[in-house]
């Protein structure tokens, strides 16, 4: 099985709508995994029936113990959150400023204090409309992404993958180059980089960019709404031939993407041209990924 | 030498873990005793961010001379590894442990 995992480092640029056209392409031959858990939006395009479900747990809060604790204060003296207050004479975390760091609790002389880990949202494993598997994640309100949950996300896919003998991953990854994403692309066997004739664009593909170059990792770019700025298509252009990335694709900007997006379609779906573009580029990207040793 | 392998399972024949942080075992071997030594990592499920640091801090306590894995480490691990003079050789991540300890003896893997 072989991973591929679609990264852009800055947001807006088409990853996930061309993520979804991918999947659409591949259909059979694919498990979809939505790790931009942060923002999901594959479901929206995808429309899984969340068949499978299950709490996840990541991250801690402290909690403190009313019976056990002595008010002496220490533990709010030494949060450097500001998250410990005294509330009707009882000392309380504060559940959204409380970064999990377990100070307090190191601190504390009564051990009235525990970090047990939060139910932070759910995690998916579902079919979808367009006849592949999704495994994807939903996070509550004020929950983040973490490297754990899209480990845990792209685990489960794999597994799927192994069991159904199905060939290849389709990993839509995090935004940023973060913890998320480094885990996102721990594994991967290609990357291909979505980004736009921006100046934020290039700057964030070179970053990710540095990310990928330090796993060693095998990486093409696709840029997306191209004839948009011809300048910075050139200069990302450039970056891209002196760092041996495949050019993969260029995408010219046409409202009927967006549009497609608005209505729940995948730009894949958009006519028989835009199938085609899609099916040549998945057959590039298997032909690089087989090529590889 | 003492060489240690991230693994998805405890013996020879399990293959190796491409990632590092997350890693589900280290295998040590020391050559000179002709012996593995299994460490379980699978803790590391659990954690939520900076796994790689984490994975860094066992290996660190300890010390192999070299480390054989996948696609290697993240910036933070590897300043960790680089500290403690390990020498990380990647690209065996669709190896077995064994396999992997072959190439390397035959100067096969790639040194980061």
């Amino acid at each position: 099985m072989k991973e591929i995992v679609i990264i852009s480092g800055k947001g807006g640029t088409g990853k996930t709508s061309i993520t979804a056209s991918l999947a659409k392409v591949a259909h059979e031959e694919v498990v979809a995994a939505d790790c931009d858990v942060d923002a999901a939006d594959m479901h929206l395009l995808l429309q899984p029936d969340f068949a499978n479900s299950e709490d996840f747990y990541s991250g801690v809060i402290a909690q403190i113990n009313q019976a056990k604790c002595i008010k002496c204060g220490k533990c709010k003296d030494v949060c450097r959150f500001d998250a410990i207050s005294i509330v009707d004479k009882q000392y309380v975390v504060s559940q959204l400023d409380c970064e999990g760091c377990g100070y307090c609790a190191q601190i504390c002389p009564r051990d009235a204090i525990t970090t047990p880990q939060q139910n932070v949202g759910n995690f998916y494993i579902s079919s979808t409309r367009l006849n592949m598997p999704l495994v994807h994640a939903r996070l509550g309100i004020g929950a983040e992404n973490s490297g754990k949950l899209v480990a845990k996300v792209k685990n489960e896919a794999k597994a799927l993958a192994e069991k159904r003998k199905i060939p290849y991953l389709l990993v839509d990854g995090p935004p940023g180059i973060g913890c998320p994403v480094i885990s996102s692309l721990s594994g991967a066997d290609f990357v291909v980089f979505v980004t736009e004739p921006t100046i934020s664009g290039l700057h964030d593909l070179e970053r990710v960019y540095e990310l990928t170059a330090q796993f060693k990792l095998l990486a093409g770019c696709i840029i997306n709404k191209a004839d948009l700025n011809k300048e910075k298509t050139a200069q990302i252009k450039k970056f891209i031939r002196k760092h041996n990335i495949y050019e993969l694709d260029q995408i010219n900007y046409d409202e009927k993407f967006s549009e497609a997006v608005t209505n729940g379609y995948t730009a894949a779906e958009i006519n028989k041209e835009y199938e085609r573009n899609f099916k040549h580029l998945w057959e590039k990207i298997k032909e690089i990924v087989l090529e590889d040793k | 030498m003492k060489i240690a392998f991230t693994a998805q399972g405890p013996s020879w024949n399990d293959p190796i873990d491409p990632r590092f942080g997350r890693a589900q075992y280290l295998l040590i071997y020391d050559e000179e005793k002709d012996k593995l030594t299994v460490i379980d990592n699978t803790a590391i499920n659990q954690v939520a961010h900076g796994a790689g640091p984490e994975t860094a801090r066992k290996l660190f306590q300890v010390n192999p001379n070299i480390l054989i894995t996948g696609n290697g480490p993240g910036g933070n691990a590897a300043r960790v590894l680089e500290n403690a003079q390990i020498s990380v050789f990647i690209g065996a991540g669709s190896l077995t442990v064994e396999q992997a300890y072959q190439k390397y003896k035959n100067n096969e893997l790639e040194k980061l």
